[in-house]
């Protein structure tokens, strides 16, 4: 098991926005979280990444404790993400918010500043950013800054990645580029996904496995098809489309 | 023998013999033409002390705000107290001078390890306080500086502060020790100016244009924020202090009243956003601009006071991006800081 999350906990003064969650990912394997909006899949991924305390429970990464660890461990143990509301470095250029990532995901004291840009630049091509890459990422469409924080996150050399709602916003065309990509992603760097989902849709199309989270509680896990046709589920999505 | 123009180049023939001149316009954008032109400038006002009095301010001033500049992008805040690492490096400096009659070239080590051992108290500050926390409790310790020297007066001689101190440099004729110091004090700020530049074009460069744009995001990164905004207060500190150590040597005295107060922090604050933060060179114009814009105010009697600083907003208005931003537009790509004071947040 690449991630193991125990009996994890949090609470927000008097909700409960994880509520005693367990799950494990296994290495190579494209996982979804989908829930309701306000379900706590946010909170979950924070957590992971330790911007917040865990009240009670257990996170273990390659056989390491993170809970309670800075979020700059997470990552050079090989944790990366993005964010729901996409948070570029505004002032940076394209290449350099992809350079932040090639340079501090990992100790690289033999690579220099330049050798580390080209590398970002490298990055960029595979998310077809290229031709940004001089653009400061304030001036970035909200698709171009969704590839934009998949570059950096890929940059860090993560073993899972976890994504917060990429499609949200996206138009068609745009979010099945988005799942092309992220499949390459997949065959072409040999990272575990952790993918937040609002859209069933999507999870129906790109993942293996999903975890459904509702009020902070994990109710159901297992193939898209399974979960589509629990009732329970269709409950909770009731006046929402499914697949 | 022939002269010809082609577009960026000059080309002359002697006769089978064709010799190439580069006249690239940004040539003459290079900053070593500017520095230059800096190192002629104390020759042309040999005959007037008081001019070069102004320019050896506007140098330090300068050598103030280009580590300050450094320090706003690289822990992401606003310091309100630049100040109270110059009174550091002053008081030190006039301490040391007058009871052991130290010269100024061997107080300086001792200036700089001060500072150092200040700036590292100091600098937990940078990860613990956020925002405007930051910025009020900045603003309040030169002030709490200026009050100890006061209510120790025996040491600090309060209002009338220290005097005696070993001059910078004394090479007998006046107008020569003038021009002397007037070079020093250039040399201190274009080794800053090289400094600073250097790193910011580094990789520790991209790390505070990270930090300051989001630190919530660089850690996300992998980027070990706490140790680099510590590393760059405690570094910004010894250099502003140097500052301090100049003005101390420069006059012979140093009083906590001249440095300490907020009209001191303002003008320095001014020079930063007036030449354009971020950009250090920025910071040079900044310096000077000021500096004459005061000096020549003076001329208005008392009324300056006020006029001065109304000037300084009304640029600051006019031009939010600062002098240098004017010509810091045509270069889009390169790291231009917005200055932010706000919480962290998830
Ligand atoms: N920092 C916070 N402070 C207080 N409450 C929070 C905070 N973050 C999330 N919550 C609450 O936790 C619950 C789960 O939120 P979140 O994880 O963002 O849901 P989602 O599944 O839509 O991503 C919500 O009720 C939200 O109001
Ligand atoms: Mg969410």
């Amino acid at each position: 098991m690449l991630l193991k999350i125990e009996n994890l906990t949090k609470r927000f003064g008097g909700v409960l926005a994880v509520n005693d969650v367990t799950l494990s990912i296994a290495e190579d394997e494209i996982v979804g979280l989908i829930g309701p909006n306000g379900a706590g899949k946010t909170t979950v991924m924070n957590l992971i990444s330790g911007y917040y305390k865990v009240d009670s429970g257990r996170i273990e990464f390659k056989g390491i404790d993170i809970q309670n660890a800075r979020p700059s461990t997470v990552c050079r143990l090989g944790i990366s993400r993005t964010f729901q509301i996409p948070r570029p470095f505004p002032d940076l250029t394209a290449l350099a918010n992809v350079g932040v990532g090639v340079l501090c995901g990992k100790e690289r004291p033999d690579k220099s500043y330049g050798d580390s840009l080209l590398d970002a630049s490298h990055f960029l091509e595979f998310v077809g950013l290229f031709s940004k890459r001089n653009v400061l990422a304030k001036d970035l469409s909200l698709f171009e800054l969704r590839l934009l924080e998949l570059a950096r996150a890929l940059a860090t050399t993560p073993k899972l990645i976890m994504l917060d709602e990429v499609m949200a916003g996206l138009n068609p065309g745009e979010a099945s580029r988005a799942i092309k990509l992220v499949r390459k992603v997949v065959e072409e760097y040999r990272v575990t996904v952790f993918w937040i989902e609002h859209v069933m849709k999507v999870v129906m199309e790109a993942t293996e496995r999903v975890i459904v989270l509702h009020y902070g509680k994990n109710i159901a896990s297992g193939p898209p098809k399974e979960i589509v046709n629990n009732p329970e589920i269709i409950e909770i999505y009731l006046g929402e489309k499914i697949a | 023998m022939r002269l010809e123009h082609k577009r960026s180049r000059l080309v002359f023939h002697v006769k089978n013999l064709k010799l190439e001149w580069a006249i690239e316009p940004r040539y003459w954008r290079n900053p070593l033409i500017a520095v230059a032109g800096l190192f002629l400038l104390p020759l042309l006002i040999y005959s007037r002390p008081d001019y070069m009095t102004l320019l050896t301010t506007a140098n330090i001033y300068a050598a103030i705000a280009i580590p300050l500049s450094w320090q706003m992008a690289g822990t992401g805040r606003l310091n309100f107290g630049p100040q109270f690492f110059v009174g550091i490096g002053g008081f030190t400096a006039a301490l040391l001078s007058i009871h052991w009659g130290w010269g100024p070239w061997q107080t300086l080590g001792i200036v700089i390890l001060t500072a150092a051992c200040f700036g590292i108290l100091i600098s937990p500050l940078t990860v613990l306080a956020q925002g405007l926390y930051f910025s009020l409790i900045t603003l309040v310790l030169p002030l709490i500086f200026l009050e100890i020297t006061f209510v120790f007066a025996d040491v600090f001689k309060g209002e009338a502060g220290l005097s005696g101190v070993i001059n910078l440099i004394n090479l007998g004729k006046i107008r020569i020790t003038f021009l002397a110091a007037c070079y020093i004090s250039l040399v201190l700020m274009i080794i800053y100016l090289f400094i600073v530049d250097k790193i910011m074009r580094s990789r520790i460069g991209l790390y505070a244009a990270a930090i300051n744009d989001d630190e919530v995001v660089a850690e996300t990164c992998g980027l070990k924020i706490g140790r680099w905004k510590m590393i760059c207060f405690v570094i910004t500190s010894m250099m502003i202090a140097v500052g301090g150590w100049f003005f101390a040597h420069y006059y012979g005295t140093f009083a906590g009243t001249t440095y300490l107060p907020l009209n001191f922090m303002i003008k320095i604050l001014l020079i930063v956003l007036i030449g354009g933060r971020g950009e250090i060179y920025g910071s040079i114009v900044g310096a000077y601009f000021v500096a004459f814009l005061e000096q020549a105010l003076t001329a208005l009697g008392p009324v300056h006071h006020i006029i001065f600083p109304l000037i300084l907003l009304a640029m600051l208005f006019v031009l939010p991006e600062g002098l240098y931003g004017i010509y810091r537009r045509h270069k889009y790509r390169e790291y231009y800081p917005t200055m932010r004071v706000r919480k962290r947040s998830i």
